[in-house]
């Protein structure tokens, strides 16, 4: 059987197909087509504070509040700082019922200064609840 | 963090643990303050950090893993007063100078979980307590030895 009998074979149906077929890689859009152009833009990460790098006994990022522990939770950091913990106090539920606040690790904190993010000094004010 | 607790301070006791989610980067529990949140006196010697319908999560089992945050939302109302007795931490292996004041510090607070029908509210700023503060200024990581 040559290749020109069996092409020969083909219906106008089939050709129809053969064409779809072919024309599918244009109709789907392929990674280098989804390429858009961008704006002119920097990659120096976000501007938000970093965290003190070392750990806590539980292995968190989460600072105690006490003598000779540092104050701030945020790392590259230069500003006025307040600290607090171990709360006692009473309030209601919306039932009336009277309930305490506070524990040891009832803690606060606040930040108001200049932190290095994004490769660039930032000014903010942040809390610590 | 917030705890609401029924009975003596422990951590069994607690029924609600509000603070706002850990962020990607691993901080806790921090959160911008809006413009005119913190208000500081002339001389420095009184911080107001006071905030309104802050997002927060109520997690009651915290620390477990597997502890189910509820949304919820915290206003509340901070002071801190120099005592005026002076404090300085440093640690140079760990890059940080604190140089300030003892203080005195108070709360009161608000919170909201309305998922639950349940909220909360201190009694006044005044009749609160807490056994540890300090206020000042501090520098760590880069600017520590600027």
């Amino acid at each position: 059987m040559s290749l020109l009998n069996e092409h020969s074979r083909h219906s106008r149906r089939d050709i129809l197909k053969s064409s779809a077929v072919a024309l599918l890689p244009l109709a789907i859009p392929s990674a280098k087509s989804s390429w858009q152009p961008q704006q002119p833009m920097t990659a120096n990460g976000g501007t938000d504070p970093y965290p003190i790098p070392w750990l806590d006994k539980n292995g968190s990022h989460n600072q105690p509040a006490g003598p000779n522990l540092e104050p701030s939770h945020i790392y590259h950091f230069k500003g006025r700082v307040a600290r607090c913990s171990t709360f006692t106090g009473m309030g209601s539920d919306n039932q009336g019922n009277r309930i305490a606040f506070g524990s040891p690790t009832t803690d606060y904190g606040v930040m108001q200064g200049e932190y290095w993010a994004a490769r660039a000094p930032q000014q903010g004010t942040l809390t610590h609840i | 963090m917030t705890h609401v607790v029924p009975g003596p301070a422990a951590p069994d006791n607690q029924i609600h643990d509000f603070h706002p989610p850990i962020a990607p980067s691993g901080l806790y529990w921090v959160v911008p303050v809006p413009g005119d949140g913190l208000t500081i006196s002339p001389d420095g010697s009184t911080f107001t950090l006071e905030m309104h319908n802050v997002s927060i999560v109520d997690q009651p089992r915290w620390p477990a893993l597997d502890s189910i945050a509820t949304p919820a939302r915290m206003s509340f109302k901070m002071v801190w007063k120099s005592t005026g007795e002076p404090v300085k931490y440093e640690d140079a292996s760990k890059h940080f100078r604190f140089t300030g004041t003892r203080a005195a510090c108070q709360l009161e607070a608000h919170v909201e979980v309305p998922s639950i029908g349940f909220s909360w509210k201190s009694d006044p700023l005044s009749t609160s307590k807490s056994d540890f503060a300090i206020m000042g200024e501090e520098v760590n990581g880069r600017y520590y030895d600027g």
